[in-house]
């Protein structure tokens, strides 16, 4: 089942992604930066450090984990067929 | 259940079919691997795919019939001094008429439709297509890349894995070949889709891409010091718009990109007087995507000489950061590179040889292409940021028609020039091949359609140009002893095109803006030339395999 989202037209989301960024909450400093890059509102900081909000609106640009000077963002490609999808690309 | 092999290519974008159509074709059997359930759904770019791509990439997308939106004939830049007080002006460059539109500058394309297209094209040559597989991890054995592991926990055999996976080169990171790429190197690239009647595009744009470019403070381009812009795209039917910020300064200072782009948004739409007075009212946004891309690594030295392969592996096109410094595009050299990795993967098996030793060859060939060279180290957007830093309206509009004005023939014109005369010494007869691709990619255009079967071929209605090409064709082959020799002849004095552009530069200048203030006299033979492609039989535009 697609999700789409009025904020973002043109684009759908596709199945469980399941959690495919992960932050260590052990190396994140709580600077932010992963939330200022994100276009799609994926991140929040909670208690001085930064957690996953939702992936509900990722397009996978990675730019949370190019960011993280302290490399607490693992990164991966979600399984095969869900996600991020457009015709508009 | 393991399978077997001979190549894996991870990422059907546009550079992995390319690899795959090239390794089936040589009777290897080939896997191309694509995470989302279409190629090309997950990849967003505004894509002009410069010319020199289809000039000098992959014979079958030269010869083919790939899907474009706009044919297009150059840039017109608005360099913004006051946007409120009207104080804009305008560089531009571009093929004159009556040669422009047939001949163009680039086409552009939406990236589902042709990354489809090339997957279609690497499945008919004998490659097999996986999709909604995303790749996880590689075998590896004694140190060497042996296949692929796959989300469904396949494991995927090969004798050497071609990876085009993108950008972020997440696989090739986790795998230790290259660093992760630093946050000032990428470019986060904020894209809308805007739905638009195709005669107010026709009217506006025509067949020019239109870019911005102002000093910090207005708020309307983002270059925050790093010459990024705002660029538009005139597709068929919609307008493709895109501004793109690096994820951080030199300093490392992550700006606020999230309200920013809203701002420069909302500034440049409601502001800028084109935009705001003649398309948005009647544009309907219809799309807004972003993807980062590694715009700046090839200036870095340690960055651009990372390892592009290892024992096993080869990475191509962005995953090897070859994204134009430039132009801001990364088709053609993922085309190139693609190319060359299938070749050495080619050689390789028939040598039996994986190693990181015997790939080195591909890094030569890399380091040694013409136009992925001057592509990836060209500094001329880079260098927008000092004309935006000293507030010199002179500098920034020098600097914006050295990059993306007619001075760009100052730096584009020896790689060009000799990519043009190593093709012809090559294959001589590659020039009828370049004529006709040119009247078949517009006449696509005007028909609509992109794929052989699907031309609207009524032969009654269509005027024969057959004996034209008939006399084209003679001459170039009897000419053809003559053309290989004097590309023979010129080719090492290439050199010379850049330095001698710079020294007429005030010339070309003036006789291209001649050229375009004389283009209303030329109209009868534009409309001619336009008539011609539109009534033509298709089949004359034909290449033989």
């Amino acid at each position: 089942m697609a999700r789409t989202s009025e904020r973002f037209p043109g684009v759908e989301w596709i199945g469980d992604t399941g959690v495919f960024i992960k932050i260590d909450e052990k190396k994140c400093t709580g600077c932010g930066n992963c939330l200022k890059v994100c276009l799609g509102g994926c991140f929040e900081i909670e208690n001085k450090l930064a957690r996953i909000r939702s992936l509900d609106e990722c397009m996978e640009c990675a730019s949370c984990w190019y960011v993280c000077g302290e490399e607490a963002i693992d990164f991966s490609w979600p399984p095969g067929g869900t996600g991020y999808r457009s015709d508009w690309g | 259940m393991q399978q077997e092999y001979d190549v894996v290519v991870i990422g059907a974008g546009f550079g992995g079919p390319v690899a795959a159509k090239k390794c089936a074709g040589a009777g290897l059997k080939t896997l191309l691997l694509e995470r989302s359930e279409n190629p090309g759904e997950k990849v967003v770019s505004g894509l002009t795919i410069p010319i020199y791509g289809f000039l000098f990439g992959p014979p079958f997308i030269r010869d083919g019939n790939p899907p474009v939106e706009r044919p297009v004939d150059g840039i017109r830049n608005y360099v913004i001094y006051d946007v409120k007080a009207g104080d804009i002006e305008i560089v531009e460059m571009r093929i004159p008429r009556p040669l422009s539109p047939i001949f163009a500058f680039g086409y552009n394309a939406y990236c589902k439709p042709f990354c489809t297209w090339e997957a279609e094209q690497a499945v008919n040559a004998g490659a097999e297509l996986r999709t909604c597989t995303t790749v996880i991890d590689f075998i590896k054995e004694d140190g060497y890349i042996k296949g692929v592991v796959t989300d469904n926990g396949e494991t995927i055999r090969s004798r050497i894995v071609i990876n085009s996976e993108g950008s972020q080169g997440i696989l090739a990171v986790k795998a230790g070949v290259r660093d992760k790429y630093p946050p000032q190197a990428i470019s986060l690239a904020d894209t809308y889709d805007y739905d638009c009647p195709k005669e107010v595009i026709d009217r506006v744009f025509g067949h020019t891409l239109r870019f911005c470019w102002g000093f910090d403070e207005l708020k309307i381009a983002p270059p925050l010091g790093h010459g990024n812009g705002l660029m538009s795209w005139p597709y068929r039917n919609s307008i493709h718009w895109m501004q793109d910020q690096c994820l951080a300064m030199g300093d490392g200072y992550v700006p606020n990109l999230r309200r920013l782009f809203d701002e420069y948004h909302e500034n440049i739409t409601t502001q800028l007087p084109w935009w705001r007075d003649e398309i948005a009212p009647s544009a309907k946004l219809r799309a807004r995507m972003w993807e980062g891309f590694e715009i700046f690594v090839g200036l870095d030295d340690r960055l651009r000489n990372m390892p592009n392969y290892t024992d096993g592996m080869i990475l191509v096109g962005d995953t090897a950061g070859l994204e134009s410094t430039g132009l801001c595009d990364g088709v053609p050299t993922a085309w190139f590179s693609a190319d060359i990795a299938a070749d050495v993967a080619i050689e390789a098996i028939r040598a039996m040889d994986f190693s990181a030793k015997f790939l080195e060859r591909y890094n030569r060939r890399i380091k040694a292409h013409t136009i992925i060279q001057w592509a990836i180290t060209n500094k001329g957007r880079w260098n927008l940021r000092k004309a935006q830093e000293s507030h010199d309206r002179k500098e920034l509009r020098a600097r914006i028609n050295h990059q993306f004005g007619p001075g760009i023939l100052t730096h584009a014109g020896t790689p060009l020039v000799k990519s043009l005369l190593h093709a012809i010494r090559k294959d001589p007869l590659v020039i009828m091949k370049w004529a006709r691709m040119f009247p078949r990619y517009y006449y696509n255009w005007e028909h609509e359609c992109s794929s052989g079967d699907r031309r609207p071929i009524d032969k009654q209605k269509k005027r024969s140009s057959g004996i034209g090409w008939v006399l084209f064709d003679s001459l170039v082959i009897l000419f053809s002893p003559v053309n290989w020799a004097a590309a023979w002849l010129l080719e090492p004095l290439a050199g010379v095109v850049n330095p001698l552009i710079k020294v007429f530069l005030p010339a070309v200048e003036l006789g291209l803006g001649v050229s375009i203030r004389m283009e209303p006299l030329f109209s009868p033979v534009t409309r001619w030339m336009i008539d011609s492609v539109k009534q033509a039989d298709p089949s004359t535009f034909s290449v033989s395999k």
